[in-house]
């Protein structure tokens, strides 16, 4: 049976090797090669400590198998190429079923360059002078590692898929993903630490971890027969061999559950009574305050915008600089700031309800902002007064006084008006997938949320920077309450003037007409019925707009808005505030480390820098995105 | 003043889709305190027609008046009046249905005690009492359609417009919201409701219009329209359908 169904994938495979897919198949198989290559660089290069060598491989190999793992949950739902549900209705056993779909999923791009890299056991045998047996012990490592990384990364995703639909999967999803993206902002405050390791080795702990991990065992069983000792050898082997077959064991079980029971409908929630929920504008905000606890999205976002801020500004920790601490509760409020500004896009067509109650859109938009206020202001209390305690910068309380509430006032203001003006249209929550990261947040739309909300705060920086002491809270909590309280009171103008069109883009979407141009001549309910969900992993750039532009120009968007906050902010903004507040602690800070005159030099070339990066990126994918819309209205 | 202004009444009503006139210059009056069938096949206008008149579709043209309020020029007044039942539109997803209606009433600017005391009462009749601690996410399609329902009573209006009200909820469900529907006419409400299904508008209503093509080909008292054919074959000769032919697939007997 395996045969058949192996050929079956080579023919789905073959016959989807037309344009944009094999495109993208091609550009992930050379990027795999090439960071294949990498892993065997590492294996194969002369270092000054012998032990440097397995370290890197292993620790690479470790990086490499997290990838297997958690990839696929987190970044496209596995390889799903052929759908066991397909065979449902055959009759073979589960067992049988899940080794024969098993047995496929080792055809493909992905296993084959990770065989690639899994080389690198043999290569570093051979370089490392391990002499005939080791290698030959390599190659079957190699093998069998392969094997465990597969199945493993069939069980895990098999897992995670069960698990995603939970809000601790929301939670973990959001978590992850937000340590990804400050770990590509930040993440190089750690250089010091790896350049030192390189000239004198890692310490023994680390060591001793990425061994004695699974993805480590192959390297084990290498060295271990390098020096004779053919019990470890023969252990670490068979604990590959034997993960595998536990692995395809607990999948099988898995396969199962998912083909002979449904998923059990929502478990019930707990009913609160709300005795402080009396009047129109608390009655919104109470069912905010759900949405924040019920929906599985919210809860990730808002699970992302804790993780970002803790991971950006504990990350220095590593090397010693508390200087981060005190700005972790600012930056959790401009991130959470940042992903709820899409609120009628989320609810989806139940504004027709809303449309429906006279009066409603205003006490809606400030219900709205008193339910962000409720879910952002704690936190970002809590961690400006703790971790300000915790670095002991008490010197600073002027800045996190006046910003604070500055930021939070800002916040609460711009998410409705963006909300309102920019909303970005969604399936109803009722009719979405359970993939977390399908329902794409816009990231132009969080952007703007962010440069918005931050701009929010400039009175009151330059009130600290400029005035008396006393000036700095004062103008905060004025501009905070000003700008929450005029930005709610246009958006709620706006919504009552346009509430009717809002409807219409949230029912049809601006995506159906884009996807088949000559067709518009559905209904709006017919249309919104059969939305096309975003499940395509190239839907993402449709909802840019930039589907319509070229491979370079779209990876120069993407590149350009991801890492411009690193020369921006980063290396300029923060050490800019850094030098002006009289700190000295050099860090990671290129500004810092060049003599005194060249220091704000420095910082205005990398600020330059990340404007030039963020403006051009934004004005290149906002030509492609007014392109696409000219394009689905023509 | 007119004296005793039409429940709903909709005059030269138009929107247009791209190159698709989904309704066209529709004229429709729909007498105060009438059981009114809105018919049509798909894609005839009735969702969009139902849209425009109760303030959810801006028109292209024309005007649409509650108790001879105008829509869309004093939408407050006009939508204090009624209590609308769409299709295939979002509820709030993430509340229970009892929560649902505290904070819709509470929008609605009701007293708490109020609204809590309908509710229960509502949910008891429509018999969702017992998914009291289910969001409405969870919700089965006929259990949307009562909720929904429910809401659209809560505030007691006076004209009651539903796009399908009864598709895909079961024969008792359907039994209670017909008899709680009927109750609301003879208390002197006025019930628009738009269905496909012949059998449920010819058992309900007393006054029928049937649309095609965004026009009102057909419109009236209920034996008037029929014209003493069943309203099906009244329907099928006004639109202009016809029989597919059989005798095809024989293997499929054998």
């Amino acid at each position: 049976m395996a045969g058949v169904l192996i050929r079956m994938k080579l023919a789905v495979l073959r016959n989807s090797m037309t344009g944009p897919r094999a495109a993208q198949m091609i550009t992930g198989g050379l990027v795999g090669l090439a960071l294949a290559a990498g892993v065997l660089l590492l294996a194969g290069q002369h270092y000054p400590v012998a032990e440097l060598r397995f370290d890197l491989v292993a620790a690479a190999l470790a990086v490499w198998t997290a990838g297997w793992l958690l990839g696929p949950a987190l970044f496209g739902g596995g390889d799903e190429t052929l759908r066991p549900e397909h065979f449902a209705l055959h009759s073979f056993t589960h067992r049988a079923l899940a080794t024969g779909l098993a047995a496929t999923a080792f055809v493909g791009v992905a296993p084959v360059v990770t065989l690639v890299a899994l080389a690198a056991l043999v290569v570093a045998g051979v370089t490392a002078g391990l002499g005939p047996a080791a290698v030959a012990v390599g190659v079957l490592a190699a093998v069998l590692q392969l094997g465990g990384t597969v199945l493993a990364s069939k069980l895990v995703t098999a897992l995670l898929g069960q698990v995603m639909r939970s809000r601790t999967g929301a939670a973990l999803a959001g978590f992850v993903s937000a340590a990804l993206l400050a770990g590509t902002h930040s993440g190089w405050v750690l250089s010091p630490l790896v350049v030192e390791a390189l000239r004198t080795g890692f310490p023994p702990a680390f060591s001793a971890w990425v061994h004695a991990l699974p993805s480590g065992w192959g390297l084990t069983a290498v060295r271990a027969a390098g020096r004779g000792d053919w019990l470890t050898t023969a252990a670490a082997l068979a604990g590959l061999a034997a993960l595998g077959v536990a692995c395809l064991a607990g999948w099988s079980v898995l396969l199962r559950r998912r083909l002979t029971t449904r998923r059990a409908s929502g478990r019930p929630v707990r009913a609160s009574a709300d005795r402080w929920v009396r009047g129109p504008v608390t009655a919104v905000a109470a069912r905010e305050l759900r949405t924040w606890t019920r929906d599985l999205l919210r809860f990730h976002l808002a699970c992302f915008a804790l993780g970002y801020a803790m991971v950006f500004c504990l990350l220095p920790l590593a090397v010693g600089a508390p200087v981060f601490l005190p700005w972790t509760g600012l930056l959790f409020a401009l991130w959470t700031a940042a992903v709820s500004a899409n609120l009628y896009g989320e609810d989806g067509t139940e504004l027709w309800g809303k449309l429906m109650i006279p009066g409603a859109a205003r006490h809606d938009v400030r219900g709205r902002q008193l339910g962000w206020l409720l879910v952002a202001a704690p936190p970002t209390l809590v961690l400006t007064i703790a971790f300000t305690a915790l670095s002991g910068q008490y010197a600073l309380w002027p800045w996190p006084a006046a910003l604070v509430p500055a930021l939070l006032g800002g916040g609460a203001g711009v998410t409705v008006l963006v909300s309102v003006l920019r909303p970005v249209p969604m399936a109803d929550p009722h009719r979405r997938g359970g993939n977390l990261l399908d329902n794409g947040t816009d990231f132009t739309q969080v952007l703007l949320v962010l440069i918005l909300t931050a701009a929010c705060a400039a009175p009151a920086f330059f009130a600290v920077r400029l005035g008396p002491v006393w000036a700095g809270p004062v103008v905060g909590v004025v501009s905070g309450a000003a700008l929450a309280w005029l930005l709610g009171r246009v958006a709620a103008a706006v919504l009552g003037r346009t509430a009717p069109e809002l409807l219409h883009l949230l029912r049809t979407g601006s995506r159906p007409a884009r996807r088949r141009p000559s067709l518009p001549l559905v209904p709006p309910r017919v249309t919104a019925a059969h939305r096309v969900r975003p499940q395509r992993p190239d839907a993402w750039l449709e909802r840019l707009g930039l589907d319509l532009a070229p491979a370079g120009r779209r990876a120069y968007v993407i590149v350009s808005l991801t890492l411009c906050w690193v020369p921006l902010v980063a290396q300029g903004v923060v050490p800019a505030l850094m030098l002006s507040g009289g700190a000295a602690e050099r860090s990671w800070f290129l500004a810092l480390h060049v003599p005194d005159g060249l220091r704000w030099p420095v910082i205005a070339v990398m600020i330059a820098l990340g404007l030039v990066l963020l403006v051009t990126g934004l004005a290149t994918g906002l030509y492609y995105l007014a392109k696409s819309r000219v394009r689905a209205a023509g | 003043m007119r004296g005793h202004p039409p429940a709903l009444r909709l005059a030269g009503l138009s929107k247009t889709f791209g190159p698709k006139r989904a309704v066209d210059a529709l004229d429709l009056e729909v007498p105060d305190g009438s059981f009114f069938g809105l018919v049509g096949p798909n894609g005839a206008g009735k969702t969009t027609s139902l849209s425009m008149a109760i303030g959810l579709l801006r028109p292209d043209a024309g005007r649409a008046e509650i108790f001879g309020v105008d829509v869309w020029a004093d939408a407050p007044a006009a939508k204090r009046l009624i209590g609308v039942l769409p299709d295939g539109l979002a509820l709030p997803e993430r509340l229970t249905g009892r929560e649902l209606l505290r904070f819709t009433g509470l929008l609605r600017g009701m007293d708490r005690a109020d609204v809590d005391r309908r509710a229960d009462e509502l949910l008891a009749v429509l018999d969702l009492d017992g998914a009291g601690r289910t969001l409405v996410m969870e919700y089965s399609t006929g259990m949307r359609k009562k909720i929904g329902l429910a809401t659209a009573l809560l505030h007691a209006p006076r004209l009651l417009v539903l796009d399908e009200p009864l598709e895909a909820v079961d024969p008792v469900s359907a039994a209670t919201i017909k008899v709680i529907l009927r109750r609301y006419v003879e208390g002197g409400g006025t019930v628009v409701l738009s269905s496909h299904v012949m059998a449920v508008v010819e058992q309900l209503c007393d006054h029928v219009a049937v649309i095609a093509s965004g026009r009102v080909v057909a419109a009236g008292p209920l034996a008037a329209v029929r014209g003493g054919l069943s309203l099906e074959e009244r329907f099928v000769s006004l639109v202009g359908g016809q029989l597919p032919e059989v005798g095809e697939l024989t293997w499929l007997a054998s």
